[in-house]
Formats: C-alpha cells, sequence, structure tokens
C-alpha cells in the first residue's frame, strides 16, 4: 500500500521540489495571451518564478512573467483596510497598458485569509465584456499543481462557459504536464501534438507555442474527450468537464516514452475515440520505423561500451515524468529500477493507483515507490538506496546533486529545480523524446567528468 | 527601578458593558490621583466616548489609511477626564479588511510613537467581545497587559463567553505572564445574579471583584456623554465605580483560569435556577 512508504512529515521541509498554489501565475503565462495579475504580497509571485522558471531550466517568462508581472504588492494597509480597491487600479491599468487577451487574477494568502471579495471586483469587468478571471490560489491551498487545476477550472468557469451544440469527433482537449513546472513541457506537448494529430487527431493543446490561445480554449467544449496523460493533474479537470459539458474523459496515466509506449498510446487513443484507425497505423510504421533505425545504431554502443554504464537507477521527482521515465528505462533499455520518490504530494486518493503502476513496469520488474515531500528525507533515503557495482544513475533535480556527488553517481536534471541545465525545446517523451533521453544518460556515462 | 505600568486588558460578551465598565472604573483611578491611558480595541472605537465627551477621537486606522505612516502621537492620542489619555484602534469598514490585524497594527504603531510613557500608572485595553483570532488576543500576549478582568453578567450567554475567554486566556498565560485577575459583574438584575457570577467565578478558580448593581444614572451619564463620577459625583453609583477601582488597586489575587467544560457550566447554570423547567416556575 502506498500509505505505507509514506514518511513521517516534520512540520517543516527542505530543498522543495514544488511551488505553491499561485506559482500557477505561470499556468496563465503559458497560454498565449494570458496574462496573470498577482494578487498577493510583493515577492509571492517572483519567488515562483525563481522556483519554476529561472532555476527550472532558464525558460524565461513570455509577455507577462517574471517581472513584467502585474501585482497588487499587497501590504499592511491592504490587510486591514482590504485590498480590492488597489487591485481594482491595477485591473483597470492592466487592461490599459499590457497587450494580452485573457487576464486572470490570481488571488495569493493575504487576500484570502482577510477573505477580500475578488470575485465582486472581477465581476465588474466582465459584466463589461472584458476577458477577466479571479483564481483563489492561496498558498495554504497546496502547492503549484493544485493551483494549476484552481486555475484551469477558474477559466473555464469563468471565460470558456456554457455551450450547448455540437461535438467534433476528432478534436481532442489535451491535459497534460504543468507548464514551467514540468521543465520538458514546452518540447513534451509538441512533440504529443505531433503524435495526436499524426494519427489523425486535432488537439486543443491550450498551453506552449503551438497552443491558439483564448480561441482554443473557446473550443474545449466542442472536444469529442478529455484526454489526461498524468498520473493525476489534470484528472480533477475531466471529471470537472465531464460534468459541465458532458464529455468523457481517457485517463492515461503513463506518459509515453519509447516506441512500444506511444505506438500502444495512440492505440489506445485511437480505440477510445472510435475513429478509423488507418492514418494512425500509418503513422506509428513510419515512426517505428525511424525510432528503431537509430536505436539499432545505438544498440552498438549500448551492447559495446563496458565502461561505466549503469544497470540500476533511481528517480525522484514529480509523478509524471518519474513514473514516465521509470517505466522506460525498466522495460525498454533494462535498466533496474531500486529507488522512485515522488515528490509532488498527490491527493492520497490518487496514491495507490500510481503505486500499483511501479508494480506493473515490466514482466517481472516491480518497485514500492516512495511519496516524501520533504527534501531532507528524500536525499536520505535515495542514499540507502542500492545500486550494487555499477554506477548509480540519478534522475532528480538539482537538489540531488550533493548525493550524486557522495556516491558517485550519474546525475540527470529532469524535474524541478533544474538549475545546471537550460532547457530550450527538448523533450525526454514519445519517439523523438526518447532518443534525445538516452543521448542525454549515456553522454553522461562517457564524457568522463 | 522604574514602576512597572500595570496593562490591563478587558474582555467580555458583546453588549455586557465592557465599555461602560472600563471608563468609569478609569475615572474612578484618575479620582485616585492615577494616570491612565484608554486603548479601544474595537472597530465600532466607542471606548473612550465617555472620557472625551463623544467621539472627538480619529482613530488610529482612520489616521493611517489617510496620513500613512507619518503620524505623529498628538493626531491619534486625546486627552479626556481629568488627562486621561484615550486612542481608539479603529478599524475598517465593516465587512471588508481584518480589524484583528487592525489591533495588531495600531498597537504596534502606539508603542512606535511612545505612546507607553514612565508617568502612566494604567493602560487599559477594552477589546471588543471575543479573543475571536490572534488579533484579538494582541494586547494580552507578551510584553502588553499582564491582568485581565472579564465582565460578565447572570446571564447564561455572558458566562459562556467568559468561559470562552479563560480558554483564550488560560493559552496565553502559559506562554506568558497574562493573569486573570476577576470577574466584574456588571448586573441585568438576574435571580441570584451575584450568587452565580460568585460561585462560576470561584470555580474558575478567580473571584468575584465587584458586583456592580444596575444604576438608570449610568444611562442618563452617557447620554451627556460622560461618566457617572464625572456626571453626578455624589450617586451610589459613583460610588460603586469608585470601590471597583479600589477594589482593582489593591487586588492582589492573579490566576491562571480554570475554564468549566461545557457540562460544568451549565450544571452550574442549574444549580442557581437559570435552567430552572418549565413546572419549577408554576410552583412560584
Amino acid at each position: 500500500m502506498a500509505n505505507e512508504n509514506k514518511k513521517k512529515k516534520s512540520s517543516t521541509i527542505v530543498h522543495p521540489r514544488v511551488g505553491c498554489a499561485i506559482g500557477a501565475a505561470y499556468t496563465v503565462a503559458a497560454i498565449p495571451g494570458g496574462v496573470p495579475i498577482a494578487n498577493c504580497g510583493p515577492g509571492c509571485v517572483d519567488k515562483q518564478y525563481f522556483g519554476l522558471s529561472f532555476n527550472n531550466g532558464y525558460q524565461g517568462s513570455g509577455i507577462a512573467g517574471g517581472g513584467d508581472m502585474p501585482s497588487v504588492n499587497f501590504g499592511e494597509n491592504e490587510v486591514v483596510f482590504g485590498g480590492t480597491k488597489k487591485l481594482d487600479d491595477l485591473i483597470q491599468s492592466s487592461l490599459k497598458i499590457v497587450k494580452g487577451d485573457l487576464f486572470v487574477v490570481l488571488t495569493g494568502c493575504s487576500g484570502e485569509l482577510i477573505g477580500d471579495n475578488v470575485g465582486a471586483v472581477v465581476k465588474k469587468y466582465q459584466d463589461q465584456g472584458y476577458n477577466v478571471v479571479y483564481a483563489d490560489t492561496a498558498g495554504f491551498k497546496g502547492n503549484n499543481l493544485k493551483g494549476h487545476e484552481i486555475v484551469v477550472e477558474a477559466i473555464i468557469d469563468q471565460f470558456v462557459g456554457e455551450y450547448k451544440g455540437r461535438k467534433r469527433k476528432k478534436l481532442i482537449n489535451l491535459w497534460f504536464e504543468v507548464p514551467y513546472f514540468n521543465t520538458n513541457w514546452r518540447g513534451d506537448y509538441i512533440e504529443l501534438k505531433r503524435i495526436l494529430e499524426g494519427a489523425g487527431f486535432e488537439v486543443n493543446v491550450l498551453f506552449g507555442p503551438q497552443s491558439k490561445g483564448i480561441s482554443e480554449w473557446k473550443n474545449i467544449p466542442k472536444a469529442a474527450f478529455n484526454l489526461v496523460v498524468s498520473p493525476w493533474v489534470g484528472l480533477k479537470t475531466a471529471k470537472y468537464l465531464e460534468k459541465k459539458y458532458n464529455q468523457p474523459y481517457l485517463h492515461i496515466p503513463v506518459i509515453p516514452v519509447g516506441e512500444e509506449a506511444t505506438s500502444a498510446f495512440i492505440r489506445k487513443v485511437v480505440e477510445f475515440a472510435g475513429i478509423d484507425n488507418t492514418k494512425a497505423e500509418a503513422f506509428i510504421a513510419q515512426e517505428a520505423h525511424e525510432y528503431y533505425y537509430f536505436l539499432e545504431h545505438f544498440s552498438d554502443f549500448f551492447a559495446e561500451y563496458w565502461f561505466g554504464l549503469p544497470s540500476r537507477f533511481a528517480t525522484v521527482g514529480d509523478s509524471a515524468y518519474n513514473l514516465a521515465l521509470t517505466k522506460f528505462l525498466a522495460d525498454q533499455i533494462g535498466l533496474q529500477p531500486v529507488k522512485q520518490i515522488i515528490t509532488d504530494e498527490p491527493p492520497e486518493k490518487y496514491r495507490d493507483a500510481i503505486a500499483d503502476e511501479y508494480h506493473n513496469l515490466s514482466e517481472g520488474v516491480d518497485v514500492d515507490v516512495e511519496f516524501i515531500e520533504d527534501g531532507y528525507l528524500a536525499e536520505q533515503s535515495l542514499r540507502q538506496a542500492d545500486f550494487g557495482g555499477s554506477v548509480p544513475l540519478i534522475l532528480g533535480s538539482t537538489w540531488e546533486g550533493d548525493v550524486a556527488r557522495e556516491i558517485k553517481g550519474l546525475l540527470l536534471e529532469v524535474g524541478t529545480p533544474v538549475s545546471e541545465e537550460l532547457v530550450i525545446n527538448r523533450s525526454y517523451i514519445g519517439y523523438h523524446g526518447a532518443l534525445t533521453l538516452l543521448e542525454r544518460i549515456y553522454t553522461a556515462t562517457v564524457d568522463g567528468k | 527601578m522604574p514602576k512597572e505600568i500595570r496593562q490591563i486588558a478587558i474582555y467580555g460578551k458583546g453588549g455586557i458593558g465592557k465599555s461602560t465598565t472600563t471608563q468609569n472604573l478609569t475615572a474612578g483611578l484618575v479620582e485616585r490621583g492615577k494616570k491612565v491611558m484608554v486603548v479601544g480595541c474595537d472597530p465600532k472605537a466607542d471606548s473612550t466616548r465617555l472620557l472625551l465627551g463623544g467621539l472627538a477621537q480619529k482613530t488610529v486606522l482612520d489616521t493611517l489609511r489617510e496620513a500613512g505612516e507619518d503620524i505623529d502621537l498628538d493626531d491619534i492620542l486625546k486627552e479626556g477626564f481629568k488627562g486621561t489619555r484615550c486612542v481608539e484602534s479603529g478599524g475598517p469598514e465593516p465587512g471588508v479588511g481584518c480589524a484583528g490585524r487592525g489591533i495588531i497594527t495600531s498597537i504596534g504603531l502606539l508603542e512606535r510613537l511612545g505612546a507607553y510613557t514612565d508617568d502612566l500608572d494604567y493602560v487599559f485595553y477594552d477589546v471588543l467581545g471575543d479573543v475571536v483570532c490572534g488579533g484579538f488576543a494582541m494586547p494580552i500576549r507578551e510584553g502588553k497587559a499582564k491582568e485581565i478582568y472579564i465582565v460578565a453578567s447572570g446571564e447564561m450567554m455572558a458566562l459562556y463567553a467568559a468561559n470562552n475567554i479563560s480558554k483564550g486566556i488560560a493559552r496565553y498565560a502559559k506562554q506568558g505572564g497574562v493573569r486573570l485577575g476577576g470577574i466584574i459583574c456588571n448586573s441585568r438584575n438576574v435571580d441570584r445574579e451575584i450568587d452565580l457570577v460568585r460561585a462560576f467565578a470561584e470555580e474558575l478558580g478567580t473571584q468575584l471583584i465587584h458586583f456592580v448593581p444596575r444604576d438608570n444614572e449610568v444611562q442618563r451619564a452617557e447620554i451627556r456623554k460622560k461618566t457617572v463620577i464625572e456626571h453626578k459625583p455624589e450617586c451610589n453609583q459613583a460610588d460603586e465605580y469608585r470601590e471597583l477601582a479600589r477594589k482593582i488597586e489593591e487586588n492582589k489575587k492573579f490566576v491562571i483560569p480554570k475554564p468549566l467544560t461545557q457540562e460544568r457550566l451549565e450544571e452550574i447554570l442549574l444549580e442557581y435556577g437559570l435552567l430552572d423547567a418549565l413546572e419549577d416556575n408554576y410552583s412560584i
């Protein structure tokens, strides 16, 4: 049972691997034309920027993130007398100054604690036809992944609105990695969109360079179904949409990495959608051909290179990448998972299902996943992993650097925070991303540093 | 060694007469030659009306809102009856902001502006209703009021509130020096009131420090925006407040209250006839 794997928590944590709920400002910033308005104390959102974007692959922030985000800078006056007046002024100015299509007010701890009626302020603008939405994202509500779901739901509720028309059979809403938080999100969205389009679908990706911004969000109700490709983030959204627009959803907890998983993924989605599979099969054939062309050449190295190749590995990070990469390396590359630690605090109700996935990684490969939020405990647990005689391979965050050095292991930074790599459009998923991941892992083994 | 200012917080159920009692008590202490400051900790800002002869005072928070941080003590502190210093913390408009934080902010400002001068003998904090959150407990935190008096009556809800406030005091007493000095009964003319409140006080481990009888002189003085002592110094009620002032001046009994369980509180009420069954009323 997952609960047995949960370490006893102290009241504080070190080496955080998540942001707080208001980090969902970057969910908004990831929508082309999206402008977050921070209704919180000075520093709250700046900290999120450093945690989720800057020290996380140096991802940048687009038109209205980072230092360009409008902020109320909630101070003592706002706490005592209420902050709605200042917020009202800020929304007005932001609408004038910032060129955006959708403004989302994110209220942090102070405003929520004193019970500011932010909805009433925002409604005034909504009634005038402005695209302004508000979301209650106090940090005490949880981490940025919960914030992400809160913001998505707020946009659907207050901006996308009601829809009773027809659905488009091949149109899918994709609920996938959390923008910025999943360091490779942009590259991964591009790859997954490419895959789904290759199989014959149209995709509302909603975030990132290939999203059409708010017009795409308005199209959410027209989709035939919602596709959740994640262990837990996005499920709440899909269930909400199921009720709101009578849209079914398909939940695929393991992000596909490599040919086998990706081809199986495509077939599952095609089957669920009930569309003709001719295009999908042709696409799979072509992709598989290319994939194995490269893998064949890689296998020369893999079979012949004898020096310092890892045989056991650990993963420390959010559930989405942790599960996806563990599955790929265990099932396709034949590495043995010896320590898998999930750090994104999935809600209790999802934990057993997530833990079950780790019992079903590949034939005869089974590992007990641990859920640990605190960096100290996570690192302590990682130290105890038995890597045998081979070079320890760790897929984790920058925080795993100390342990990796101690045990003379190879560290690949794959999740928040990533401060020793720069990420532009890298992907580790699907057909293309799997090859990149192999490149990265085995470059680390041969570079001799 | 400089003398220590006796800082006293007055709590009690809303409408029980905390402000009236505090101001009349202050008048009694001033008559005894004491230097007193009264800090109203209620957003309604009506804690110093009788000492100042009306709501003449701009509150700390209103001043802060309008003038910003650049405030002089004179802007927020007014002198009332016989040199009593009066401050009203004030608060946000009803329904917005955080009144509790407002109290923290204004007490902090008073300290920064140097309102607590060595010539003071007493500082009274007149706090609204109940210890609803950390803000309303501000006056009894470390370094502020060390004495508390709860104003109550023989009415059931007043005793419920007093018991609840005692829980707050007990919590803060563990961390610091705050102690309960007694219960002041502001009579509502309930049957066997004095016995009930005395029994309740003893059960809490404290004392009924004074029983202030009900007297319309209080209302008459209030209409004239005065304390009873100022309005009609020779009347009986004025002497009652003088007596309360004397007892507080001489009080040595300070305790950590032992709040009653709900069951025990109801038992006491039953014992003193407040929860009498209906048929008992017929037997009279």
